[in-house]
């Protein structure tokens, strides 16, 4: 009896670790079956449901083309993505594709959660036609293509024709003309305001690319938060400049509620006929097609900083990357190169409303004429409309964008001033600067 | 079978010896053990670990021991002052309202009336969702131009102009109150019924011999028959009020400009934005033991023991 009970308690102990195990580590070797057939992992991040569809379908015609391979496409929601792949990948879960980010790059490529393509890239024969925006932001990091991107998102000036139209005014070209037609534009009575402002998460991103557009060539372009000349870009008349705009705009020509909007109240706000512009990335055309009526609105150029002359915008990619910890990254590869040839990449930009990455989609009439003919135009003009690099080898950028959002609130509620601000920043930014070195 | 000199054997070992029965009941317990410290323990210990190290996922591989530092970057952060105090008020003046509204519900429902389980289901319906859920309506609810409430306040001609509610920060934290309150006057109202249920009708026909009104009874009958229920109820939503997030972060995530900000939603963006774990487990800990010290003042002031067992 003694030995039985031993016997029990032996048997209960196994039970439960190998239970507890086995809850562990489901995925190990069921990704190779029977027949050889390999099942690829592959995790997206920017989600949407329109989006996830159109993904799966394209994965269905991979698999068509390639028999011996499946893919699981996992689609976690979009205020939490990133959060799963960072976790997945800290659990050294083999994931094979997965959607990497200008954000996220340089923290997946630190903690070596992806692989560096370039064994492949060397091979590949449609590397030779991307276009340089492409090619930069996928080699953006250590200068190694960590990831293809599937399209760009640049900002553009969206703006209401016929309101524009009613009350006599130009497309704004500088700023100030921005500034201007909002007030005028501005009737809170009517429910109508000029612009779509942004005064929540996300935020710091207009003072970003507003403080560039204002500097112009002045910033150092391999350190974009930095002048030539060694300053932070914040310790500059023009930064004083872009916040006096932005508080104006805020105060005579936005919504007061748009103190805390981020993306979806500020689409909104444009769609749903509330405010007259908004600079917003590319994917809003498809929304505004759908909710507005043809003829109402159009897009333009971003407008450009004074004195400067020139706009200046950070050129955000996000594209597919292959794990770290992948048992089949040849075949990640296959899906990879299948998803970023110029055929499946103009489909899958058509369809989700981005600027392809291929040279050969200028000649498509959906993006030469339309729309999309805004970004045409600014890529026509590369000495005013400049792109600029994210400073994400910062390690305090992250924070930095959570505290900003937080100040530039401050500053429009008048518990901050617009010199604190900047000299907060300033320091801050003097400060990660020492630290790196 | 044993034989008997095994069995005193058994018994002449030293004290610390589990009977058969113990034992049985020990490996019943074991599955149950082992989840919790899978689970609860070993995150809670992990947590407490990272307070104390440079854990920031823009570079894992690089995570060293760094003493308080994580503690002194957040206690020198002034959003950290401010969720403090902010914490303070949300508990303070969501709790109140919670807690009265839903007694004098408990006391309504305790009468039997016609329809009073259909009643008693639409009151008790907001305990059933989300936190996230009920931010996110009441957020379009509170919209500044778009929004119901300011709609109705115009028509019945109490304002001219729309208060923007979630842009001004006073406005803001009075807000996300109200919605704590609505939310968590349910609460109350189920757990004061269920004690309210409890106390024989024999004590209200004394008291009434003895010609006690409503207001006598109340206070010498109802409440101190159900004052640990009060108590721990109070207890256990004041650590909820102060822990969960959801609310704060879906109805204004925390601004505008930090004002609605309590340690937990500031912990999360330390978190989410930040994407420092270190310094948002240090946040945690921080929460961790003022909870810790709040309950156990809390438990002495209220004489807790004396007030008989639960």
């Amino acid at each position: 009896m003694l030995y039985l009970k031993k016997g029990f308690v032996i048997f209960v102990l196994v039970m439960t670790f190998l239970g507890i195990i086995a809850g562990c580590s489901s995925t190990t070797n069921k990704s190779v079956s029977k027949d050889g057939t390999i099942k690829l992992r592959m995790v997206e991040s920017i989600t949407s449901p329109a989006r996830t569809k159109l993904l799966r379908g394209m994965l269905d015609k991979f698999e068509k083309e390639n028999k011996k391979i499946k893919v699981e496409l996992i689609s976690p929601p979009l205020q939490s993505a990133d959060d799963k792949i960072n976790q997945m990948l800290m659990a050294k879960e083999d994931i094979d594709v997965l959607e990497v980010r200008e954000q996220t790059v340089k923290n997946f490529s630190n903690n070596k959660f992806i692989v560096d393509l370039s064994p492949y890239t060397n091979k590949w024969e449609n590397w030779n036609t991307l276009t340089e925006t492409i090619k930069h932001g996928a080699t953006a990091v250590d200068n190694k293509p960590y990831y293809i991107p599937y399209g760009v998102y640049e900002k553009t000036l969206f703006y209401r024709k016929d309101w524009f139209q009613e009350a006599g005014l130009e497309v704004p070209k500088t700023w100030d003309d921005l500034v201007n037609a909002a007030i005028k534009l501005t009737d809170p009575a009517k429910n109508r305001y000029g612009y779509s402002f942004r005064g929540g998460a996300g935020s710091p991103d207009y003072i970003e690319f507003m403080t560039w557009s204002y500097l112009g060539k002045k910033i150092n372009p391999k350190d974009a938060y930095f002048t030539q000349d060694g300053k932070v870009i914040f310790d500059t008349p023009e930064a004083k400049q872009v916040l006096d705009t932005l508080v104006k705009l805020y105060k005579k020509a936005s919504p007061p509620d748009s103190i805390s909007w981020s993306y979806p109240e500020m689409v909104q706000g444009f769609t749903s006929g509330m405010t007259a512009m908004l600079i917003q990335d590319p994917e809003v055309i498809v929304t505004s097609e759908e909710n507005m009526k043809k003829g109402t609105w159009a897009t333009a150029p971003i407008p450009k900083g004074t004195p400067s002359g020139v706009a200046q915008q950070p050129a955000g990619t996000a594209g597919w990357g292959i794990g770290a910890f992948s048992k089949h990254k040849d075949a990640a590869w296959k899906l990879v190169s299948f998803l970023s040839s110029p055929e499946e990449n103009l489909f899958f930009a058509k369809n989700n409303s981005l600027i392809p990455i291929h040279l050969s989609a200028g000649d498509d009439p959906y993006f030469k004429e339309g729309y999309f003919s805004s970004y045409i135009e600014m890529n026509a003009k590369p000495d005013e409309f400049l792109i600029a690099d994210r400073p994400v080898e910062y390690k305090g950028y992250a924070d930095y964008r959570a505290f900003a959002v937080k100040d530039i609130q401050s500053l429009l509620l008048g518990k901050m001033s617009e010199e604190q601000a900047l000299a907060k920043w300033t320091d801050f930014w003097k400060k990660e600067k020492e630290n790196k070195k | 079978m044993k034989t008997q000199t095994e069995t005193v054997t058994e018994r002449s070992l030293p004290s610390f010896s589990i009977s058969r029965h113990g034992l049985f009941i020990f490996l019943c317990l074991l599955p149950a053990l082992l989840l919790v410290t899978v689970f609860i323990y070993y995150p809670l210990f992990k947590g407490v670990v990272m307070a104390f190290q440079s854990y920031s996922l823009f570079d894992l591989s690089n995570i060293e021991f760094i003493g308080l530092e994580n503690f002194k970057t957040v206690m020198a952060d002034s959003a950290f002052k401010e969720s403090l105090i902010n914490s303070f008020y949300w508990v303070f003046f969501s709790l109140l309202p919670q807690f009265l509204i839903g007694f004098i519900v408990a006391l309504l429902l305790r009468r039997k009336f016609r329809g009073r389980g259909i009643y008693q289901a639409f009151i008790f319906f907001p305990w059933a969702m989300s936190g996230f859920l009920i931010g996110l309506i009441w957020r379009w609810m509170l919209n500044g131009q778009a929004g119901v409430i300011n709609d109705l306040l115009i028509k019945l001609n109490i304002i001219d102009t729309a208060i923007p509610f979630l842009a001004d920060p006073t406005w803001a934290m009075v807000s996300v109150i109200v919605a704590n309150v609505w939310y968590g006057i349910t609460f109350f109202a189920i757990m004061i019924l269920a004690a309210l249920q409890s106390i024989p009708d024999e004590l209200y026909e004394a008291a009434k011999i003895d010609g006690a009104n409503y207001i006598q009874q109340l206070f010498k009958v109802t409440i101190p028959y159900i004052l640990p229920t009060l108590i721990v109820t109070t207890l256990l939503r004041v650590i909820w009020i102060l822990n969960f997030p959801d609310l704060i972060y879906s109805l204004t995530n925390g601004g505008p400009a930090g004002s609605t900000h309590i340690l937990s939603t500031f912990m999360l963006e330390k978190l989410i934005y930040g994407q420092n774990y270190g310094q948002a487990a240090a946040v945690g800990v921080i929460l961790i033991f003022i909870l810790l010290f709040f309950s156990i003042f809390y438990l002495l002031a209220t004489k807790f023991n004396k007030a008989g067992d639960f």
